[in-house]
């Protein structure tokens, strides 16, 4: 993608001026999007993001520049621009860079460029169709794929040199059932770092279903009570509660400053004992598995939490040495036009050995939280928030009805503390992940767990 | 680097496969700083761009894209867009435009924010987070003290001989504290969007910043009910740019927004208005042609709780036979949807103290989390992470957080008590949106 020469020629100019590290991180994406609403193919586009960003370490500053020109002549231009932020001589450098292979956790064996686009398209109809006719509520159907091959180059002045190339597939159904005046929407959307095998493993029809029968649910659903009550949250994507409430504050950004909910615990107690926290960047052909991670560091599976004691952060190179710690293979960025900082992969909460059925009949009064939407945190205070798009009032130890348009708030440190029950029922669920340092696909995910006491919102008041 | 040249290509390329073809331009430069104790944490410089390109055959619109800004990606922009369009349905009504028959003169580019030394914008960081850690002993931590500049040119070239091209820039400056009293930990943002350096106070911002985390502290939760409720001016914003797709033509005729047949109808309390103005004056999404070069107008969506107008591109507008009110967005990565510009509720004549004395009891929300997940923009129903003021004898009382307020946009709408004369602009995003504080009759909380 680059020569070594040329690699060498601007990592030498980056630290022109000063600096201690110097690194390229070159990206070349081939993009394709197709989606179909209300049965008509309305969009299809593919295109390519290419850039090069370069970035100056100096102690704890970081001089981030990027472009889409990955000449010679423009990338020493642009180095020696950032360069411009510094003020001292010359740095006495010896590159040695040596071509790194990592290990692959990402198989593909059907590219999905290499996939006739009317193939896709058939796909597509196929969910559309199973979707639209689930039940006669349902109004209004969009169905989107999603392909992408990220080539990137990583090369750095501590010697490394790296390639990875990140294949994902996405399907994704969003379903509209109306009744009278109201809407509701239920949606699915399962993707996986894989060619176009992905659709050897999942039947797309299943997850037009899927997404049909939550948004029925809803639209048949009262109004969410609200108050305080235990909450039962569902395997899969309910692990976007860990997600939220600890993993974004036990992210080196956060905890490096010290403005982490989390800063200074490690070896502490910090949650229930029946809570082991895992992120591992390594799951075979996972969502959020890469080969190295955006600094070139091969990813690895960090013990976040084990019993309910703080074992690790999320780390990358530059937070690290703040906290004079190596990097776990957490530096992620969405792509060149971001630097990159501590991330997820994916994530989630290790299985225990409850079973859904034991948590619903330990519940006198309570939520069932069966799908959860996306949420959002404050790393700093820990308070978060999400939404529920599929959730049941539990009482007397059995499901009573569904309610719809929860949101479940609380915080962070406390909640780990609330877990009560974990089941054994691990799954991962896909999600993208907005941060510092942009939107990246991460996965979360948890066995069924019980939480004795978590705020509620809903619009009904109290019952 | 002059891009006319490569644009001129690129449609001649197209022509030669294609019937009416198009090619769309960004460029972009950013400039951020951010500084942590005194010194500087960040300094990224960025120059990129894309050239989107979409094209006609047989009636059907392909589109594709590259952030190769150079002749060689040229054939394979022009044989993806029409492999693309082979697979598109019904889209008869997306056409190439051959442009207005006049544009407004407008300038939103001030060349004086390039004539600020560095050293300047690092020392007003320096003196804002200095004087952030010296207002309160509580501030413990700014977590973020940040500069940035942006520069944005749009060139539009199309076969129908339309050839624009406009250049737009400002500022943004912001600060997040952290401030703790024993174990209580509260945080506080504020920011300033700006053309004109000179105008940013840091005294003033950092001040904004730490009284609103210090005036957090202690804060708890509220009795679950029903409460009147003041959404103040950027928070009610943020809520109503969550929910401006209920606007756009495209949703109402795919069935994917309640005003669908309601054009003419009350849709909200007369004390309602809300425009879109496109010329307006320090607006961040000022422009006087849209991402279809058709020339912006000002437009009033709702007048007096009356829906006046939805927003329409000219795809959605040839479905039913009207204009375009100029209200094309693209990104060079996507294809043509629609946006607002400059949207705002127009201010009512009350200020926060007098609004406040007419609610007499209830809240007044600062913040609301959870904006892109706690609400449907479809239904109009939310559910959202919540903290503010508890109002008291119709006065600001104690701090509240960890609550949830929940309703619907639509009830909302119908139940404003008093509108605020505080308009205030949130962060631009999709459109650059703002609002006065407002004062809801009742919403439903979520709390002890």
């Amino acid at each position: 993608m680059l020569d070594k020469d040329v690699i060498e020629d601007v990592l030498y100019a980056a630290l022109s001026r000063g600096g201690d590290f110097a690194e390229i991180f070159l990206e070349d994406k081939y993009n394709a999007n197709m989606k179909i609403v209300g049965g008509i193919l309305e969009n299809n586009i593919s295109g390519r993001d290419y850039g090069v960003g370069i970035r100056i370490l100096d102690k704890y500053n970081s001089i981030y520049a990027y472009t889409n020109d990955s000449s010679r002549e423009n990338l020493i231009k642009v180095a020696k621009e950032a360069a411009q932020a510094l003020s001292q001589g010359q740095v006495d450098v010896r590159l040695n860079l040596m071509k790194e292979q990592p290990s692959n956790y990402n198989p593909i064996s059907l590219l999905p460029s290499r996939v006739l686009k009317s193939e896709k398209v058939d796909l597509i109809r196929m969910g559309y169709e199973e979707a639209k006719n689930y039940d006669e509520s349902i109004s209004q159907v969009t169905v989107t794929y999603m392909e992408e091959e990220q080539n990137v180059l990583i090369a750095n002045t501590e010697g490394t040199l790296v390639n990875d190339s990140r294949v994902r597939t996405r399907y994704s159904v969003q379903s509209v059932a109306t009744k009278g005046n109201e809407m509701q929407v239920g949606s699915y959307s399962p993707g996986a770092s894989m060619g176009f095998e992905f659709y050897d493993t999942i039947d797309v029809k299943e997850v037009a279903r899927e997404a049909s029968r939550i948004a029925k649910v809803a639209i048949n659903a009262d109004y969410c009570p609200s108050g305080n009550m235990p909450v039962i949250i569902d395997n899969e994507f309910g692990g976007v509660l860990f997600h939220e409430a600890c993993g974004h504050a036990l992210e080196a950004e956060f905890v490096s400053k010290g403005t982490s909910a989390f800063a200074n615990k490690e070896d502490q107690l910090v949650a229930s004992p029946m809570v082991t926290a895992i992120d591992d960047g390594t799951i075979p052909n996972g969502w959020g598995t890469t080969n190295v991670d955006d600094e070139g560091t091969p990813t690895q599976r960090n013990v976040l939490i084990e019993n309910g004691i703080l074992k690790s952060y999320l780390i990358d190179k530059l937070n690290g040495r703040r906290m004079n710690k190596p990097s776990t293979g957490s530096g992620r960025r969405q792509s060149y036009k971001f630097a990159p900082t501590s991330r997820m992969n994916n994530t989630f909460i290790d299985a225990g050995d409850s079973s859904l059925d034991d948590m619903i009949r330990a519940t006198d009064y309570g939520l069932y939280a069966k799908k959860l939407g996306g949420g959002s945190v404050n790393p700093a205070t820990g308070d978060f928030n999400f939404a529920v798009m599929e959730g049941y009032i539990v009482k007397g130890g059995k499901i009573l009805k569904p309610v719809r348009g929860a949101t479940l708030i609380g915080n962070g440190v406390k909640v780990l503390e609330l877990i009560d029950m974990v089941g054994d029922n691990l799954e991962l669920g896909q999600g993208m992940c907005g941060a510092g340092s942009g939107l990246i696909p991460a996965n979360v995910g948890q066995p069924s767990i019980r939480v004795k006491s978590l705020t509620v919102g809903g619009r009904k008041g109290d019952e | 680097m002059d891009y006319k040249d490569l644009l001129n290509k690129l449609i001649e390329k197209g022509q030669e496969k294609m019937d009416e073809v198009e090619a769309f331009l960004v460029k972009n430069k950013q400039l951020d700083i951010e500084i942590y104790k005194g010194e500087i944490d960040k300094y990224s410089l960025a120059e990129s761009g894309g050239l989107s390109f979409r094209g006609s055959s047989q009636g059907k619109m392909g589109y594709s894209y590259t952030e190769r800004l150079e002749e060689s990606a040229l054939d394979s922009l022009v044989y993806e867009a029409l492999e693309n369009s082979k697979y598109i349905e019904g889209s008869d009504d997306e056409i190439i435009f051959s442009g207005s028959e006049s544009y407004e003169e407008i300038n939103h580019y001030d060349d004086s924010l390039n004539q600020v030394p560095t050293q300047d914008k690092l020392n007003f960081l320096i003196n804002l987070e200095k004087e952030a850690y010296s207002l309160d002993e509580r501030v413990f931590a700014v977590n973020a003290c940040a500069y940035q500049e942006f520069e944005g040119e749009r060139y539009l070239v199309n076969s129908k001989g339309l050839d624009l091209h406009d250049k737009s820039n400002g500022g943004a400056a912001y600060i997040f504290v952290v401030v703790k009293d024993d174990e209580d930990t509260k945080t506080g943002i504020s920011y300033r969007i700006f053309y004109d350096f000179s105008s940013l106070d840091f005294k003033e911002i950092a001040k904004e910043a730490v009284d609103r985390a210090i005036s957090m502290l202690g804060a708890s939760n509220i009795k679950s009910g029903n409460y009147p409720i003041i959404i103040e001016n950027t928070t009610f914003a943020n809520l109503l740019s969550a929910f401006t797709p209920i606007f756009s033509s495209d949703n109402v005729q795919k069935g994917l927004s309640l005003l669908k047949g309601k054009l003419g109808e009350e849709i909200a309390s007369p004390l309602l208005t809300i425009v879109d103005d496109p010329f307006l004056k320090g607006g961040f999404a000022s422009r006087n042609f849209d991402d279809e070069g058709t020339a912006s107008t000002f437009k009033t969506i709702v007048d007096n709780g009356k829906l006046v107008s939805f927003a329409y591109n000219w795809k959605t507008a040839n479905r039913e036979g009207v204009a375009s009110t100029g209200h094309a967005s693209r990104s060079y990565k996507g294809p043509i949807s629609i946006a607002p510009t400059n949207l705002y509720v127009v201010n009512g004549d009350l200020d926060l103290d007098e609004m406040m004395a007419l609610a007499d009891k209830g809240l007044l929300i600062n913040n609301l989390e959870g904006l892109h997940s706690g609400l449907n923009p479809v239904s109009g129903d939310f559910s959202l992470s919540a903290s503010g003021y508890e109002i008291k004898d119709g006065k600001k009382a104690r701090p509240v957080n960890q609550i949830t307020i929940a309703g619907n946009l639509y009830e909302v709408f119908k139940n404003i008590v008093a509108v605020g004369n505080d308009l205030k602009f949130g962060l631009p995003s999709n459109g650059y949106i703002g609002s006065p504080s407002i004062l809801v009759k009742s919403l439903a909380v979520s709390g002890e």
